[in-house]
C-alpha cells in the first residue's frame, strides 16, 4: 500500500494519512483491523478472503450434499420431501460450482500468480477487490432465496421451460439467475485483470515458456472464463426477463424452441468444466515435481495440451445433450470432437506419471493429493471416454453413473488438486505448516469416503438409476443382498466417512493456527518464485524483482550441476533470499487501500432485489453503484506523493495509506 | 500405503462384479431388442478398453510411487522429458480412439434410420406421465385411434417409430431394453425406434429432470406376440358399454360424470340427451390434458405408473410369466381380485399426498388457478366405494 | 467527512424518497406526481454526491483557498442564455424544444458552478483547472459519448429506413469498412497530425448526420410505408389478401428451423401432407390434444395460396357458436410458412378438422386429435 521508500527494517512502520485527497471519503489508511481488510487491494489479502469465503460455501455445499445422501440413504426417504430435494441438488451443485471450486481457484490465482511470475501486486487492485465484494455478495444473494420463500429448483442446468414460471413459481430461481449475474461479473473482471497482470508484469526474463505452470493453466482458465461468462450471462438474461417481464424466449407457443437454452448453456457449460479442472492440474503439476525432485516432465506437452483444451473445450458442449434429439449429423461430429479433447487430457496423465518416474519422491501429505489426482481423475477421465460415445451415452446420460464420472473428476480431480495446494502453500500463506499426521487421515478418509461415494454410482447409474429422484423404489432396485438398495445406502455411508475427512481438514487448520509448526523459509525445497520471499509475503512481496532465467528459477538459485553433471546444493534459501534483500528497490509505489470496490459491489445485490420485489429499490441500487463508480473515477489508484502528511522525503519511512 | 492402495483396487474390483449380478429392471446391459443390442454391441468393448487404461496407469501410478521413493538416493537428472516418447503416448490414445469413432459414426447412424419403420406411435409427455396415441394404421387392426397412458403396448419383432414431444417441459423417454434415451421436447417432434425380440414387460424412467414428481414418473413398455397384439387392438376399440341399471358401478357413473370426467375422457360416455361427454382438461390443468381412461382396467399402472393396478402377487404372476403365457396374463386386464385396492382408494382419496404435485391454490397464482397434477377432490367413502366399482368396469 | 451542505442535500433525498414511497403506497401509482417525486429525488441524490465527492463546506478547507485572480473567460454565460432562449422558443412551440432548453439550462448552470468553485479553489490556475477536469471529466465523458453516439444511431437508423434493403446492406458495408479503415489508420500512424484526426473524425460524422437527416427528410421506403398503411404486421383474417408485402414475421420464428409435426405442400394444384417420421403422403395428419404443434405450410404452385385451418366451432356466449379458423398469409411459389396449431378438443368432439387451401376446391387434410 501507498509508498515504501526503503524496505523495513523493522515489523513497525509508521503509518502517514493522506491530506488532501479529492473524493468523498478520504482515503482508508488501517493497516490493521477489520478495515484493513474490507478496504484493502492487496491481492494476498484479497486472495485469502476469496479462499476463506469459498471454503465456507464448500461447508455449506458439502452439508446440501450430506442431506441429498441421507434421502436417498433408504427407499422412499423421508428426511427431504420432493420440493425441497429439489432445492437441495439444485443448490449443492451451484454451490460447489459457483461459490467454491471457481472462487477457491480464483483465490489461489489471486495469491499466487503476481508472487510466481514475480510482480508486486495485480495489473488493477481496486478491480480486483470489486470482483471479490461481488462474488461474496452474489454468493450471499443466491443463498438468501432459502430464507425467502425457497431457493431454486430446476438443477443447476435449469433446463427451460422448466425454469418458467410457471412451472417454478417461487422467487428461487430469480435469486439464482441474479446472483449469478452478479458472480458472473466477479469473474469477468478477475479475468480481465489477471490476463493483464500475467502478459504484463511478468519479472524481467520469465518468457512464457519460462512460467510456473500453475500460472500458465490459470491464464488458460482466465480466457475461458473471459470467453464463457458472457454466453451464460446472455442465456440469464433471457431467463431473467422470460420470468420478470413476461417475455417469451423459451415459450413453445410463441414459437420459441426449448433448445435454444440447452445450447447456451452448455457453451458455457462445457468450457466451465475445464474453469473448473485445470487450476487443479496447475496445483499438481507444480506439487508433483516439487516432491519428485526433477522437472515436471514435458512441461511444454503440458502448457500446450493445456492451450490445446482450451480451445477444443469449445468444440464439444452437444455431448451433453446427445439424448436431446439433435439429429444424427451433430451428435456423431460432437460424439468425435469429445474423443479428441480425450487425448490431450491424457497426455497430462502420461506427463504427470513420468514426472514420477526416476524422481526422488517425498509423500507430503500435498503429495499424496496430488498422485490421488492422477488415480481419481483417470477414473474420471475414462468413464468420460465410454461416454462420449453417443448411443453408449443415451443409455448412461442422466444416470448416476455420469454422478459418478463427474465426480470423479469433479471431487477426484479439482478437490483433491486443491487440497494438495492447501498444504504445499499453507506455510507461504500463513507462516505455519499444517500437520503433517493428521493430515494424512484427512487424506485417507476422503480417498475412502470419495470412492466409498461415488464409486457405487457408477454401479446405480449401470443398472438403470436416474439421477435427480427425491425417493427410488425398492421395485426398481433388483435382486439379492447387492441390489442397488444396498449401493444406496452404501454410497450413503461413504458421503459420511467423506463428511469426516473434511472435517478433519478444518481442525487441522485451527490446530494449526492456535500451535502450528512454525514454518521455515523454503519447507518444501521448492522451485518457483513465491517460495523466494519471506513466509508470509511482505505486502511489496520482493524487496528486489528478480530476474529470471530458469524455468523453476528458484530451485537453480539454490542448485547447480557440479563438474559430474550431478545436481548439488550451492546456496541455501536464507542465502537467495538474502541477495534480493541486499538489492532492495529504493522507491516502493504499491496502490493504495479504497472504499469504492465494496460499496459499487453492495449496489448491485440491491438492484437484484429490486428486479424481484420492486423496480424503485433497483433504482436506489443504480443510484449506490452510480455514486461508487464516480467516486472511484475521481480517485487516483495510488496517492500521490504529495497526498500524504507528511510528504515523503525522508528515507527509510514507510508510508502506508 | 501400497498395500492399502492395492486391497482397495482389489475390493472395490470384486464390489463391481458382485454390483452387476442383481438383474435389475432398468440395467443398461441386459438389451431385449436389436436396438438396445447395437448399442450393448459398442458400449462392451469401450468399457473393456476404457477398463485396460485404467488398470495401466494405476499399476504405473503405483509402480513408480513404489520404485522411486525416496531412499536417499541423489537428487535426479533435471530433464524436461523425452519429446518422441511424449509423441508416441499422444499418438496410441488418439488411434484407439478414432476405432470407436468409426463405430460409433455407424452406430449413430444407424439408430437414426428412418426408412424400415413399420409402426408409429404417438408419444406425449406431460407433467407427470406420458400419453401413448395410436394413429389409424389399418394393417394392425387400427382403424381409430387408440389412445392410452401408463404402459406402451408393441407388438414383438416389429420396428415401432416413437414420435416423441412434450405438452408442458422437456421429458426423457427411456426404456433401457430396448434403447437409449430421447428428450420429448415441447413445439418439436423428435424419433425414437424401439424394438423389443419378446413378449414381455420392460421397466423405463423418465430421465431429463421434469420437475416436482420427476422421481415418480415411470413407464412400462409392454411387448405381446402379434397375434396378442390384435387382440389388444380390439379390445381398446371395443366401444363403452355403461354398466347395468341400479349397480354400485352404475352410481359410480354418476360420480364419474360430476368429479373426473371434467378432466378425463372415457370415450363413447354419453350424457342422458345422447350427445357425448368430452372432458376439457383444458380448462383446469396447465398442460391441457389428462389421462384418457376408456380402457383403464387393461393397463397395469396408474398415475404415471407410479402405481401398479394390479396387487402385488397378481403383478408378480404377470412379470414373472414366461414368454408363452405372458400375453394371455397380460390380456386379463385387472380384476377385481387382483385390483390393488389400497393405493387406488388412496388416490382418490386424496392425490396430492400419495404424489407430489402443483395443486396448492397458493401456489397456482402463476398459472391463473390451474392444476399440474390431479387435486384433492374431497370424495367421500362412499363415492370412492361407487367409483372403484365404476372403474372396474372400465376393460 | 459529512459537512453541513451534504446533510442538507442528504436530507432532502432522504426525504424525497420517503414521501416518493408513500405517494406510491398510499395515494397513486402511475401519477405524474411519483414521477416528479423521483425525478426531485434523482436530482438530490446527484446534489448529494456532488457536494460529498467535493467536500465542499467542510470546516477545515472553508476559505482556504480564495483567490483574488480575475476568473478565466467562459462559455457557460453565452449557453446559459441560448438555453433560456430555447426554453423560451419552446413554450410557443413544441414540447420537445421546451425539454431541450431545460436540459441545455441545467446543464450548462451545472458546468458553470463547478466552474466557479474551482476558480476559488486555490491561486495556481493549472491546478484549479484540473480540480475541474477530475471532478468533472468523469461525468462528462460517459454523458457526450452517449448522447454522440445516439444521435449517429438515430441518423444511420434513418438511412436505412430510406433506402432500399440491399442498398442498406452495402451503406452498413461501406461506413462499417470507412471506420474500421480511419481506425486502423489511427493505430498505424499514432503520430498523425491532431488536426487531420480531428477533420477526418468531423467529416465522417458530419456525414452520417447529414445523411441522416436527409433520410428522415425523405421518409422511410415505399414497401414500409405501405405495408405500415395495409397493417401488415398484424394478423390478417383469412379473407383475400392481394398486396404484394405480406407478413414475413411467422416465417422466422423458431421452431420452423428447428421442428415440425408435419409438412403440407402444394404441388400443381395437389395438397399433400409429410409427416415428420411417417414415409409417403399422407391423407390425414394426427396431433396430440392441447399441444401447440407446428405445421409447415410449403406453396409449389404458381399462385399464391394460404393455408387455412378449420378447427371446428367454439361457444361464444349461450348458443352462439363461432367457428375457429387459423390460418397462414398469402405466400408465393416457393414460400412457406408455419402454423402453430393448439387443439384442445378431441376429434369426436364434432365435425372434423381439417386443413385446406381456399381456391382448391375438395382437397382437404383431416387433422386427427385423438
Amino acid at each position: 500500500m501507498a509508498i515504501i521508500e526503503r524496505p523495513p527494517s523493522t515489523e513497525v512502520a509508521t503509518p502517514a494519512t493522506p491530506s488532501s485527497s479529492l473524493g468523498a471519503l478520504k482515503r482508508p489508511v488501517s493497516t490493521t483491523g477489520w478495515k484493513s481488510w474490507v478496504f484493502t487491494v492487496d491481492h494476498k489479502k484479497l486472495g485469502i478472503m476469496y479462499s476463506a469465503t469459498a471454503l465456507f460455501f464448500f461447508i455449506v455445499g458439502g452439508l446440501e450434499a450430506v442431506l441429498i445422501r441421507l434421502q436417498l440413504a433408504a427407499p422412499n426417504g423421508k428426511v427431504l420431501n420432493a420440493d425441497l430435494y429439489n432445492q437441495m441438488f439444485t443448490m449443492h451443485a451451484t454451490t460447489m460450482v459457483f461459490l467454491f471450486v471457481m472462487p477457491m481457484a480464483a483465490g489461489l490465482a489471486n495469491y499466487f500468480i503476481p508472487l510466481q511470475i514475480g510482480a508486486r501486486d495485480v495489473a488493477f487492485p481496486r478491480i480486483n477487490a470489486f470482483g471479490f465484494w461481488a462474488f461474496l455478495f452474489g454468493g450471499i444473494f443466491i443463498n438468501l432465496s432459502w430464507f425467502m420463500g425457497g431457493a431454486a429448483d430446476g438443477g443447476w442446468f435449469m433446463y427451460a421451460p422448466n425454469s418458467g414460471p410457471v412451472f417454478s413459481p417461487s422467487h428461487g430461481i430469480d435469486f439464482w439467475t441474479l446472483g449469478l449475474q452478479i458472480t458472473g461479473i466477479a469473474s469477468l473482471t478477475g479475468a480481465v485483470n489477471l490476463i493483464t497482470t500475467v502478459l504484463n508484469m511478468r519479472a524481467p526474463g520469465m518468457k512464457l515458456m519460462r512460467m510456473p505452470i500453475f500460472t500458465w493453466m490459470q491464464l488458460v482458465v482466465q480466457f475461458l472464463l473471459l470467453f464463457a461468462v458472457p454466453v451464460i450471462t446472455v442465456a440469464l438474461f433471457l431467463l431473467s426477463f422470460q420470468r420478470n417481464f413476461g417475455a417469451t424466449f423459451f415459450d413453445v407457443a410463441s414459437g420459441a424452441d426449448p433448445l435454444l437454452w440447452q445450447h447456451l448453456f452448455w457453451i458455457f457449460g462445457h468450457p466451465e468444466v475445464y474453469i473448473l479442472i485445470l487450476p487443479s492440474f496447475g496445483v499438481i503439476s507444480e506439487v508433483l515435481p516439487v516432491f519428485s525432485r526433477k522437472p515436471l516432465f514435458g512441461y511444454p506437452f503440458v502448457v500446450f495440451s493445456g492451450a490445446a483444451i482450451g480451445f477444443v473445450g469449445w468444440g464439444v458442449w452437444a455431448h451433453h445433450m446427445f439424448a436431446s434429439g439433435l439429429g444424427p449429423v451433430s451428435v456423431a461430429v460432437f460424439s468425435v470432437a469429445t474423443m479428441a479433447i480425450a487425448v490431450p487430457t491424457g497426455v497430462k496423465v502420461v506427463n504427470w506419471t513420468m514426472t514420477l518416474w526416476g524422481g526422488k519422491l517425498e509423500f507430503t501429505v500435498a503429495m499424496k493429493f496430488a498422485i490421488g489426482l492422477i488415480v481419481l481423475f483417470t477414473i474420471g477421465g475414462l468413464s468420460g471416454v465410454t461416454h462420449s460415445v453417443a448411443p453408449s451415452d443415451t443409455q448412461q446420460t442422466d444416470t448416476y453413473y455420469i454422478v459418478a464420472h463427474f465426480h470423479y473428476v469433479l471431487f477426484g480431480g479439482a478437490i483433491f488438486g486443491l487440497f494438495s495446494g492447501f498444504y504445499y502453500w499453507w506455510p507461504k500463506v500463513f507462516g505455519k505448516l499444517l500437520n503433517e499426521k493428521l493430515g494424512t487421515w484427512n487424506f485417507w478418509l476422503m480417498v475412502i469416503g470419495m470412492n466409498m461415494t461415488f464409486g457405487p454410482m457408477h454401479i446405480l447409474g449401470l443398472q438403470g438409476q436416474p439421477r435427480r429422484m427425491y425417493v427410488w423404489t425398492e421395485q426398481r432396485a433388483g435382486e439379492g443382498f447387492f441390489n442397488l438398495g444396498f449401493w444406496n445406502t452404501f454410497a450413503s455411508i461413504g458421503s459420511l466417512i467423506l463428511t469426516v475427512g473434511v472435517l478433519l481438514f478444518l481442525i487441522n487448520i485451527v490446530i494449526t493456527a492456535r500451535n502450528g509448526k512454525i514454518a521455515p523459509l523454503d519447507p518444501w525445497n521448492a522451485r518457483s518464485l513465491e517460495w523466494m520471499t519471506s513466509n508470509p509475503p511482505k505486502e511489496h512481496n520482493f524487496d528486489s524483482i528478480p530476474t529470471v532465467s530458469h524455468l523453476d528459477e528458484f530451485f537453480h538459485r539454490k542448485y547447480q550441476e557440479d563438474a559430474n553433471g550431478q545436481m548439488v546444493q550451492v546456496k541455501t534459501a536464507e542465502q537467495v533470499l538474502k541477495e534480493l534483500e541486499d538489492n532492495a528497490d529504493a522507491h516502493i509505489h504499491m496502490p493504495s487501500p479504497s472504499y469504492w470496490p465494496i460499496i459499487i459491489a453492495l449496489g448491485l445485490p440491491v438492484i437484484a432485489f429490486g428486479m424481484i420485489y420492486s423496480i424503485p429499490i433497483s433504482i436506489v441500487g443504480g443510484v449506490i453503484v452510480l455514486f461508487g463508480v464516480y467516486g472511484w473515477a475521481i480517485e487516483p489508484s495510488t496517492a500521490p506523493d504529495d497526498d500524504f502528511d507528511p510528504p515523503t522525503t525522508t528515507k527509510d519511512v514507510v508510508h502506508v495509506g | 500405503m501400497r498395500r492399502m492402495l492395492t486391497v482397495g483396487v482389489g475390493l472395490s474390483t470384486s464390489l463391481v462384479l458382485a454390483g452387476c449380478a442383481t438383474n435389475a429392471p432398468q440395467d443398461t446391459f441386459q438389451p431385449k431388442g436389436p436396438n438396445a443390442q447395437m448399442i450393448d454391441d459398442l458400449q462392451k468393448p469401450v468399457f473393456a478398453v476404457a477398463g485396460i487404461i485404467g488398470v495401466i496407469v494405476t499399476v504405473a501410478v503405483l509402480y513408480a510411487i513404489y520404485k522411486f521413493r525416496d531412499r536417499g538416493q541423489p537428487i535426479p537428472e533435471q530433464t524436461h522429458g523425452k519429446p518422441a516418447l511424449e509423441i508416441t503416448l499422444t499418438i496410441i490414445p488418439a488411434l484407439i480412439l478414432t476405432v470407436v469413432g468409426v463405430f460409433t459414426f455407424r452406430t449413430v447412424f444407424d439408430l437414426a434410420k428412418t426408412s424400415d419403420t413399420e409402426m408409429i406411435i404417438n408419444v406425449t409427455g406431460q407433467q407427470w406421465w406420458w400419453e401413448y396415441d395410436y394413429p389409424v394404421q389399418n394393417e394392425y387392426g387400427i382403424t381409430q385411434p387408440i389412445i392410452t397412458s401408463g404402459q406402451l403396448v408393441i407388438p414383438v419383432g416389429t420396428k415401432v417409430m416413437l414420435r416423441q414431444t412434450s405438452r408442458d417441459v422437456i421429458h426423457s423417454y427411456w426404456i433401457p431394453a430396448l434403447n437409449g434415451k430421447r428428450d420429448a421436447v415441447p413445439g418439436r417432434v423428435h424419433l425414437n425406434r424401439i424394438e423389443a425380440d419378446e413378449p414381455g414387460i420392460y421397466a423405463g424412467q423418465c430421465t431429463e429432470f421434469c420437475g416436482l414428481s420427476h422421481a415418480n414418473m415411470r413407464m412400462e413398455a409392454v411387448a405381446l406376440s402379434k397375434a396378442d397384439f390384435a387382440k389388444w387392438v380390439a379390445g381398446q376399440l371395443k366401444p363403452y358399454t355403461p354398466p347395468a341399471e341400479n349397480t354400485l358401478a352404475k352410481e359410480g357413473e354418476a360420480v364419474f360424470v360430476n368429479q373426473c370426467a371434467r378432466c378425463h375422457q372415457v370415450n363413447g360416455m354419453k350424457r342422458a340427451d345422447g350427445t357425448a361427454i368430452i372432458a376439457a382438461p383444458d380448462e383446469s390443468v396447465v398442460s391441457g390434458a389428462a389421462p384418457n381412461l376408456s380402457h383403464l382396467m387393461s393397463r397395469n399402472t396408474f398415475a404415471g405408473a407410479m402405481f401398479d393396478l394390479l396387487n402385488t402377487s397378481c403383478r408378480k404372476d404377470v412379470w414373472d410369466a414366461d414368454s408363452e403365457s405372458f400375453g394371455a396374463k397380460y390380456l386379463q386386464g385387472v380384476s377385481e381380485d387382483c385390483l390393488n385396492q389400497s393405493d387406488l382408494r388412496g388416490w382418490l382419496r386424496n392425490a396430492p399426498e400419495m404424489k407430489p404435485m402443483y395443486v396448492n391454490p397458493e401456489l397456482l397464482s402463476s398459472t391463473g388457478g390451474k392444476y399440474r397434477g390431479m387435486p384433492y377432490l374431497g370424495l367421500t367413502e362412499s363415492d370412492i366405494e361407487k367409483l372403484v366399482a365404476y372403474l372396474l368396469t372400465l376393460k | 467527512m459529512f459537512s453541513t451542505g451534504s446533510k442538507y442535500f442528504f436530507g432532502i433525498t432522504l426525504f424525497g424518497a420517503l414521501s416518493f414511497a408513500v405517494y406510491m403506497l398510499l395515494i397513486d401509482e402511475s401519477a405524474i406526481g411519483a414521477t416528479a417525486l423521483l425525478g426531485a429525488v434523482a436530482a438530490t441524490a446527484l446534489l448529494t454526491t456532488l457536494v460529498l465527492s467535493t467536500r465542499d463546506g467542510e470546516a477545515g478547507e472553508a476559505g482556504v483557498a480564495a483567490t483574488e485572480d480575475t476568473p478565466t473567460s467562459s462559455m457557460w454565460p453565452l449557453i446559459t442564455a441560448a438555453g433560456f432562449v430555447i426554453l423560451l422558443a419552446g413554450t410557443i412551440t413544441t414540447t420537445a424544444v421546451f425539454l431541450l432548453g431545460v436540459v441545455v439550462l441545467l446543464a450548462s448552470l451545472f458546468e458553470w458552478t463547478v466552474l466557479g468553485w474551482s476558480e476559488r479553489a486555490s491561486s495556481d490556475k493549472a491546478y484549479n483547472a484540473s480540480l475541474r477536469k477530475r471532478l468533472l471529466h468523469p461525468i462528462e465523458f460517459p454523458v457526450i459519448s452517449a448522447v454522440g453516439l445516439g444521435v449517429i444511431i438515430v441518423a444511420f437508423s434513418r438511412i436505412t429506413l430510406a433506402i432500399s434493403k440491399d442498398a442498406g446492406a452495402i451503406a452498413f458495408i461501406v461506413i462499417g469498412l470507412a471506420v474500421l479503415g480511419a481506425g486502423v489508420l489511427f493505430s498505424l500512424r499514432p503520430n498523425l497530425k491532431r488536426g487531420i484526426v480531428i477533420g477526418i473524425s468531423t467529416v465522417g460524422a458530419l456525414g452520417i448526420v447529414s445523411a441522416g437527416i436527409a433520410g428522415a427528410g425523405a421518409g422511410v421506403r415505399d414497401e414500409l410505408a405501405e405495408a405500415r398503411s395495409e397493417g401488415h404486421y398484424t394478423h390478417q383474417d383469412c379473407g383475400a389478401e392481394k398486396s404484394k408485402y405480406f407478413d414475413k414475421l411467422p416465417l422466422e420464428v423458431v421452431s420452423s428451423t428447428a421442428s415440425v409435426i408435419a409438412t403440407v405442400e402444394i404441388v400443381n394444384g395437389k395438397l399433400t401432407a409429410r409427416a415428420q417420421g411417417i414415409p409417403g403422403d399422407q391423407e390425414s395428419i394426427t396431433i396430440p390434444r392441447s399441444n401447440p404443434s407446428s405445421v409447415m405450410f410449403v406453396n409449389k404452385d404458381q399462385e399464391e395460396h394460404r393455408l387455412v385451418a378449420n378447427l371446428g366451432t367454439k361457444v361464444i356466449s349461450g348458443d352462439v357458436k363461432e367457428d375457429v379458423v387459423l390460418c397462414t398469409q398469402m405466400i408465393a411459389d416457393g414460400a412457406e410458412q408455419v402454423l402453430i396449431l393448439n387443439i384442445p378438443k378431441p376429434s369426436m368432439a364434432g365435425k372434423p378438422y381439417t386443413l385446406t387451401v381456399p381456391g382448391l376446391a375438395g382437397q382437404s387434410i383431416e387433422v386427427i386429435v385423438p
